[in-house]
């Protein structure tokens, strides 16, 4: 060949690689595993897929709140912030001692957690409504009924804790996103009874506890929409619904509700979807959550965060002493027959000489015993095993549903034997004598019953008597019964802020 | 076939060469023809010197010799017709027809071209003098005898406009290098491209010694050809070549010892006692320490953690030559150094390997290569510029009453001691545990304790960059090169987590061993043809081009075995097998990002006077929908050399004078794949039932398809001068303009979205000036030249989206509630924002007297002692709102300083550098710990009237806030000047290095960093990475002192 040929024949090949990379396919890369929402809710374990979105806020755990007990047990006069110092876990702090401010408090988890389950409903609804392939009907109602149920549970959150805040039914558009305007209180309730009642029909009256327990039925749509109408005071509506969900007092509900007999085996893991569990927030060890996942664990962090600081001993391991009781809760529980399934005595522990434990902050030596950080429960999978406690928590249980609908009956001036019945139920349970059923009984029993479990500051705003109650820790009527609205969420906004956070 | 193998001759090096080796006399090359004649000469300089090692080859064969010391040769050829072929490096070949002589004398002429600078302009190189953009050149002798151990740092303050902080002390860390500032919100960092393949992740491969230049494209002009990801700037690499005549060994090597430079002025027990009393006391709290002065001095956490003696050495060896047919060079590295904070676990080896060579097969085709491998060890476990925990940290804020180690036998004997309730708190060898601090903790643990916790962890990591090329030139000025290249890298680490107690905050139940490793393989491909022609004084050259690229193709896994039976990392190992459950592991894959382009690029000069350069680029990229697929970025440059003019007077003092002046447009792509569509992510699951765990997918973010590509306009106006002989002078003014910033758009949270959508949402602006200045002469034995530059820059976010006057978030420290920094519009990008302090009130009367204009008093619940804070909104009371902003973290002004001096054998190199306009947050004490020991600044605290109106009261419950509002409290000027450099070399006289069979021999001692000029009252002012100029504990920089030699065979 002649040598010009090769010359020509070799540039010919240098240009070959061009071919390859100037078509348009070069620049449309494989997505490899991003999913892309055009192409998705396409067949029934996709929708599924979106139905446990929908439930996943339901679990957060980041730090700043851990559901409806941690902060707001702070909050009340039950238990303090503590941790490791005055600021440790400031979220916690400002609200124990209120001083908080839009910018600092625990608002912003609140608002995002429950925000973002609004969004991950409303879009699961809007795919579902517009037909998956393959999605049977009774599993697309089912689907709908459970995405209205944790819309309305959200939302109910949302406008208990911030009371203005705005309302949507619909995934946002991005063109809506900044002219959103906040919602009048009794517009949120309003769809809050509608979605509940809506979803009540097409939830199943029960679920497989081990397959399906945590997945809402009617029992729990019931309880909560009766929970709803008691906040918004319709004291007969609120009885009606609860009285579905308890049934006979101290018998077995049309749901399987009955009051356990042994009132300390209600927290046990061993022991999860009791027959007392109507809205249990489910955890498990099994996905070996590491710092890294933060805040998308799956174990209950809140365990460790309420067990005693540097403790070595038996039972516990050791936590990080955060809501450590107050001594107020501690005397009047002294002589209740529910004070050791309700608090851990480190101290005494401590002071016999078989444990020692570092006194943290606003340290009592009384700490959480419901939700305490014992060693048989420490997880022995992978990632970090403080982050991988596998305690339910029970945000609705029937002893609550039994004091909900007493209260209701009597506010009401409903029927005041069942009323009666009702408290008394809770207090046979453990072996108290029967009381009269006034609304002040009521609240004692709450208290006592319920302790750390978050219900007492929202008790106690609820009916009026955190002006008084918590005065002391700096509580401003008017102010503090509900939270600011996240300072972030004014930024470039047309919302509000609340009266008296300006 | 008959082979000659020109033997490796010792010198090259015309003027001062006596060999010993037998090519003393002429080398015959005997080929058998029967009319074999034989012809000898000699070959010299212009100037009548012998070249010694020049080649003399017969035309179109084989035949070849080497001239001698005395630069004669003699070679025998088959008859008198042929033509003989004369080469020496700098010189212009000639050829000689041999017209039956038999000795023939040669002058060879100089080269001019190879003498005058070229500069290397991206898919080529011009000469300097017709240079119409900002281009700032560093070459190989400017950087070679700095003892830098990354790339990066080879090009702070030696080049205008770029600015260069180092991202941690630590060994082999990388530093952030800034193009003409802060040009986006994205990803800032520079281009780099090697050898022409763009590398992704950092120069932390490249061997210093193996560089021949460095040019960094700062105008868009330049920058245009690389349309896509110019817009921060291109830093151009290119690595040493061989070169014709012989065989060159080159060996260098340092040796040295690191110390810090300053250790902070922590208070010792006694006086740390005593303010802890008294702020326990202010608050109406108990006595802590009943005898603060029984404490003495206590613990000196400082001394624990930083070593004052940390080794580096450094080995590189290289080979080169080559002769008309083909060049090459090999080199290899080795780099081993120890941090100078606990070196137990902070030290860095590298080890490298380069072969560069290229061949000319034909006269018209020539094909080469560049390939580096590197591998590199860390051991980094001291989570650096954190405040959250790690020994530089701990060693801060640790209070000096806790001993490092507990040998108390009262103590050790305790059973209800931490000691001995906590079995698993660190120990040293002989069984005595660490101290642990009962009035510091969180994440605040005894660093030596912490040291053993991290023992043997490390991280490693193979490159393998190169690229192989083929050239062909069919006919003069025209040629075809086709560039593959490639980076494939491996890398990933290996961990042990003991059982350990270091305190409430920090322990471990579980052992773990955890193993991960990863790869990539990026390509490009590139096709250019370009043509070269020059017609009477019209010198062009239009290049065209096509090019694809691809990243982002990157794999990995991720194994941890849990309670592994074992209880250090030497024992762990993968072999102790454990139950499934207790088994985590993770993989992962990239999503790759393509690029397709065409370009081109005309540049004309019209007798090397009227200069005009024009370049367009189309890029497409993965990364934008249909609707945008596409950015096209122009750019255009001017320049008139002035002094080539007729009418310019001849004078002395100004020898040459250019003026130019370009626009031009780039784009960036740096957002993430697939942001123009809405996409489904994993990870939000829920678990029902006993354990039945479910992946959950939902939409991330609303979708944006009108995405499209970032754009950064520049316009640049220079000159360059040599004004009395000696000085040469390079001014530029820019003024850098980008549009469109990618952004993720920050949606209020009631929309409920998991991720953010991406917008084209903001414009910046930079606008600055550059001055480079180089003088240089020889008076007698004594030669020396000065260069110096100087840049000054101003950044400002000129719009962050409609009616948006700042950024959310910003950057944080520790647990202070707000932001420390904003990006706000007409303010430069992350500025420091919050409380302004307006001194302290000394009594009562102060606070009833500090009111707003409405007469209301603006603290009524301040105490004497605390901070005055400035009602900048003058609403009467303090609030977030009156936060403002208060400085910004990056410098007005950079700067550098070289002098090279010499002096018969000794030579001098003085480098300094230094910043100045910038602020420092001081954020080394943990806020959130009123624990935390004090620096000794605390012992001037306000006391009572009148004793400071700087540093406020102390008290533990501190309700006005003074040392957990971030405030001008903390901030201090950045201003430094250092030298980083100081070297004093001393070269073998040549005939002594002659006697030892050396070309060269050199020796020298250098220190590093001897001197800082600063007024801040941290570690080391330099404080780059993450969030720049917050100093969270930074890893300082060491000082180090080296001796080294560099040998030439």
């Amino acid at each position: 060949m002649k040598s010009r040929y090769i010359k020509y024949l070799a540039i010919f090949a240098i240009g070959l690689p061009l071919l390859g990379s100037c078509t348009k396919d070069y620049l449309d890369v494989d997505p490899r595993g991003t999913v892309l929402e055009s192409t998705y809710y396409k067949n029934p374990e996709e929708a599924f897929a979106g139905l446990i979105a929908a439930y996943d806020p339901l679990g957060w755990e980041a730090g700043n709140t851990y559901h409806n007990i941690g902060a707001v047990n702070a909050a009340s006069d039950d238990a303090y912030a503590g941790g490791g110092g005055s600021s440790d876990m400031n979220t916690w702090q400002v609200w124990n001692n209120y001083t908080l401010d839009p910018a600092v408090g625990p608002q912003e988890e609140y608002w995002d957690r429950n925000f973002t389950g609004v969004s991950r409903a409303n879009t699961l609804l809007e795919k579902v409504q517009a037909g998956i392939p393959g999605l049977d009907e009774a599993t697309s109602a089912r689907y709908i009924a459970e995405a209205k149920f944790l819309r309305a549970y959200y939302y109910f959150d949302l406008v208990r804790l911030f009371k203005n805040v705005p309302l949507f039914t619909a995934p946002l558009s991005t063109e809506e996103i900044y002219n959103v305007t906040q919602a009048s209180p009794e517009e949120v309730y309003a769809q809050v009874e509608k979605d509940l009642a809506e979803a009540i029909p097409n939830l199943p009256l029960t679920v497989p506890a081990t397959t399906e327990g945590g997945r809402v039925t009617q029992g729990t749509g019931k309880a909560l929409l009766g929970k709803v109408y008691l906040y918004e005071q319709k004291w007969a509506h609120a009885a009606n619904q609860l009285q579905d969900v308890n049934g006979e007092p101290g018998g077995t509900s049309q749901y399987g509700y009955k009051l356990l007999d042994n009132y300390g085996a209600i927290f046990s893991p061993d022991n999860k979807f009791n027959s007392e569990s109507i809205l249990e927030i489910v955890h498990t060890s099994v996905a070996n959550g590491g710092w890294g996942s933060w805040p998308g664990f799956e174990g209950n962090v809140g365990v460790q965060m309420f067990g005693p600081r540097g403790y070595a001993g038996p039972i516990y391991q050791a936590g990080w002493g955060f809501n450590p009781l107050t001594l107020d809760l501690v005397n009047t529980l002294k002589q209740d027959p529910r004070y050791k399934s309700t608090v851990a005595n480190i101290d005494s522990i401590a002071e016999a000489g078989s444990a020692s434990y570092e006194k943290g902050y606003q340290n009592t030596g009384y700490f959480i015993e419901k939700y305490a950080p014992k060693t048989e429960w420490l997880s022995t999978g992978g990632g970090d095993a403080v982050l991988n406690y596998p305690n339910d928590y029970i945000e609705i249980r029937l002893a609550d549903a039994y004091l909900m609908e007493a209260e209701a009956l009597i506010q009401s001036g409903g029927n005041l034997e069942r009323a009666a019945a009702l408290l008394n139920a809770v207090r046979a349970r453990v072996g108290l004598a029967p009381v009269t059923a006034t609304l002040d009984n009521i609240y004692k029993e709450r208290r006592l019953e319920l302790a750390t479990e978050g219900h007492r500051w929202y008790d106690l705003v609820r009916t009026g008597r955190a002006a008084t109650v918590l005065a002391p820790m700096g509580f401003v009527a008017g102010k503090h019964d509900i939270l600011p609205i996240p300072l972030v969420e004014l930024n470039n906004t047309q919302l509000v802020q609340n009266p008296g956070y300006n | 076939m008959k082979k000659f193998i020109y033997l490796a001759i010792n010198c090259t090096i015309a003027a001062s060469c006596y060999s010993t080796v037998s090519q003393a006399n002429p080398l015959p090359l005997s080929v058998h023809s029967k009319y074999a004649v034989t012809v000898t000469g000699k070959v010299t300089s212009e100037a009548g010197e012998p070249l010694i090692g020049a080649s003399v080859a017969l035309q179109g064969t084989t035949t070849g010799a080497i001239t001698n010391v005395n630069g004669e040769y003699s070679i025998t050829v088959p008859d008198e017709g042929g033509t003989l072929v004369v080469s020496y490096i700098g010189f212009l070949t000639q050829e000689v027809p041999i017209s039956d002589r038999t000795t023939i004398n040669i002058t060879l002429q100089t080269d001019a071209k190879a003498l005058e600078e070229v500069v290397v302009i991206g898919y080529g190189t011009q000469k300097k003098s017709v240079v119409t953009g900002a281009i700032t050149s560093v070459a190989a002798s400017d950087i070679e005898n700095q003892q830098v151990t990354r790339v990066e740092q080879a090009l702070q303050g030696r080049t205008s406009g770029v600015t260069v902080v180092t991202s941690s002390g630590a060994p082999g860390a990388s530093a952030t290098v800034r193009v003409r500032g802060i040009t986006t919100l994205n990803n800032n960092d520079p281009l780099y491209v090697v050898d022409g393949v763009v590398i992704n992740g950092g120069l932390d491969y490249l061997n210093q010694a193996d560089i021949a230049s460095i040019e960094v494209l700062k105008d868009a002009a330049s920058a245009a050809i690389y349309g896509t990801r110019g817009a921060a700037g291109v830093i151009l690499v290119t690595t040493k070549k061989g070169q014709t005549g012989g065989i060159r060994v080159n060996y260098n090597a340092y040796y040295g010892t690191q110390a810090p430079v300053r250790k902070l002025d922590l208070l010792n027990a006694t006086e740390y006692a005593t303010l802890r009393n008294e702020a326990s006391v202010a608050n109406g709290g108990p006595i802590i320490y009943d005898d603060p002065r029984s404490l003495g001095e206590g613990t000196n956490w400082q001394d624990i953690v930083f070593e004052e003696n940390a080794r580096i050495q450094n080995h590189e060896l290289s080979i080169s030559g080559g002769n008309e047919k083909s060049t090459f060079y090999t080199s290899f590295g080795y780099l081993d150094q120890e941090g100078i904070v606990a070196p137990e676990i902070s030290n860095y080896k590298r080890f490298n390997v380069r072969l560069n060579s290229t061949h000319k097969v034909a006269k018209w085709l020539t094909i080469g290569q560049n390939l580096g491998y590197s591998h590199i060890r860390s051991q980094g476990g001291l989570n650096t510029n954190s405040e959250f925990g790690g020994p530089l940290s701990s060693a801060i804020n640790l209070d000096p009453v806790t001993p490092a180690l507990i040998t108390d036998p009262t103590i050790l004997e305790d059973p209800e001691s931490i000691y001995n309730a906590q079995p698993t708190a660190v120990r040293n060898p002989q069984g005595y545990p660490y101290g642990i601090s009962t009035e510091v903790q969180q994440e605040m643990t005894n660093p030596l304790a912490y040291i053993q916790t991290q023992l043997g962890n490390y991280g490693w990591s193979d490159n393998f960059v190169g690229n192989v090329f083929a050239e062909v030139e069919p006919i003069a000025g025209l040629t075809f090169r086709s560039t593959l290249g490639t980076k494939l890298a491996y890398w990933g680490g290996e961990s042990f987590r003991p059982l350990y107690y270091l305190n409430a905050a920090s322990s471990s139940i579980q052992t773990a061993f955890n193993r991960d490793r990863n790869m990539g393989f990026d390509y490009n491909i590139e096709n250019i043809v370009s043509y070269t022609r020059s017609i009477n004084k019209h010198n062009f050259t239009v290049l065209l081009g096509q090019g694809a690229y691809k990243d982002g193709n990157t794999s990995g896994i991720n194994i941890s075995f849990n309670n592994i039976p074992a209880t250090s990392f030497e024992q762990a190992s993968f072999n102790l097998k454990v139950p499934t459950a207790n088994r985590t592991s993770d993989a992962y894959e990239g999503i790759e990002h393509t690029i397709s382009s065409l370009f081109g690029r005309v540049t004309y000069n019209y007798d090397e006077k009227y200069l005009f350069t024009g370049i367009i680029r189309r890029d497409g990229s993965s990364r934008f929908g249909a609707n945008n697929k596409y950015g096209y970025f122009p750019s255009a440059s001017v320049g008139w050399v002035a002094s080539r003019e007729n009418f310019w007077p001849a004078n002395e003092i100004v020898n040459f004078l250019k003026v130019r002046g370009s626009y031009g447009v780039v784009g960036n792509d740096a957002i993430d794949n697939f942001r123009y569509v809405s996409t489904v992510g994993s990870g939000r699951n829920y678990t029902f039932g006993n354990d039945f765990y479910y992946i959950g997918y939902s939409p991330n973010a609303p979708a944006n398809p009108d995405l499209k590509w970032e754009e950064t306009s520049q316009t640049n106006f220079g000159f360059e001068a040599t004004v009395f002989q000696d000085f040469n002078l390079t001014f530029d003014w820019y003024n850098k303009v980008t549009t469109g910033i990618l952004q993720p758009v920050q949606l209020p949270g009631y929309v409920g979205a998991t991720g953010q959508p991406f917008g084209n949402v903001a414009d910046m602006k930079n606008q600055g000036v550059e001055l480079e200045l180089g003088y240089g002469k020889q008076i007698g034995e004594f030669d020396f030249r000065i260069n110096g530059n100087v840049a000054y820059l101003q950044n400002e976010v000129t719009f962050l989206g409609e009616g948006k006057e700042f950024l959310d978030g910003g950057a944080g420290v520790q647990n202070i509630a707000y932001p420390l920094t904003r990006t706000a519009v007409g303010q430069p990008v992350g500025a420091f924002y919050g409380f302004k302090t307006v001194g302290i009130f000394q009594n009562q009367e102060d606070i009833a007297s500090y009111t707003n204009s409405e007469g209301k008093v603006i603290q009524p619940d301040a105490k004497p002692g605390d901070f005055r804070w400035a009602d900048s909104n003058d609403d009467g009371t303090i609030d977030e709102s009156d936060r403002t902003f208060l400085g910004s973290p990056l410098p007005d002004w950079t700067y550098g300083i070289t002098l090279n001096a010499a002096w018969k054998s000794f030579d001098l190199l003085v480098f300094g550098q230094g910043v100045a306009g910038n602020k420092i947050f001081q954020g080394l004490r943990r806020l959130d710990i009123p624990s935390a020991n004090f620096q000794r600044a605390a012992l001037n605290r306000w006391t009572g009237e009148g004793t400071s109106n700087t540093f406020p009261r102390l008290t533990t419950e501190d309700s006005n806030d003074n040392f957990t509002n971030p405030s001008d409290f903390y901030l201090e000027d950045g201003d430094y000047f250092r030298i980083k450099t100081l070297q004093l070399g001393y070269t073998l006289p040549q005939a002594l290095a002659d006697r030892l069979h050396m070309q060269k021999l050199r020796v020298y001692a250098s220190s590093n960093n001897l001197i800082t000029f600063t007024e801040y009252t941290g570690y080391d002012p330099e404080i780059g990475g993450g969030s720049l100029g917050i100093d969270r504990a930074f890893y300082p920089q060491s000082r180090s002192f080296l001796v080294g030699v560099n040998v030439g065979f």
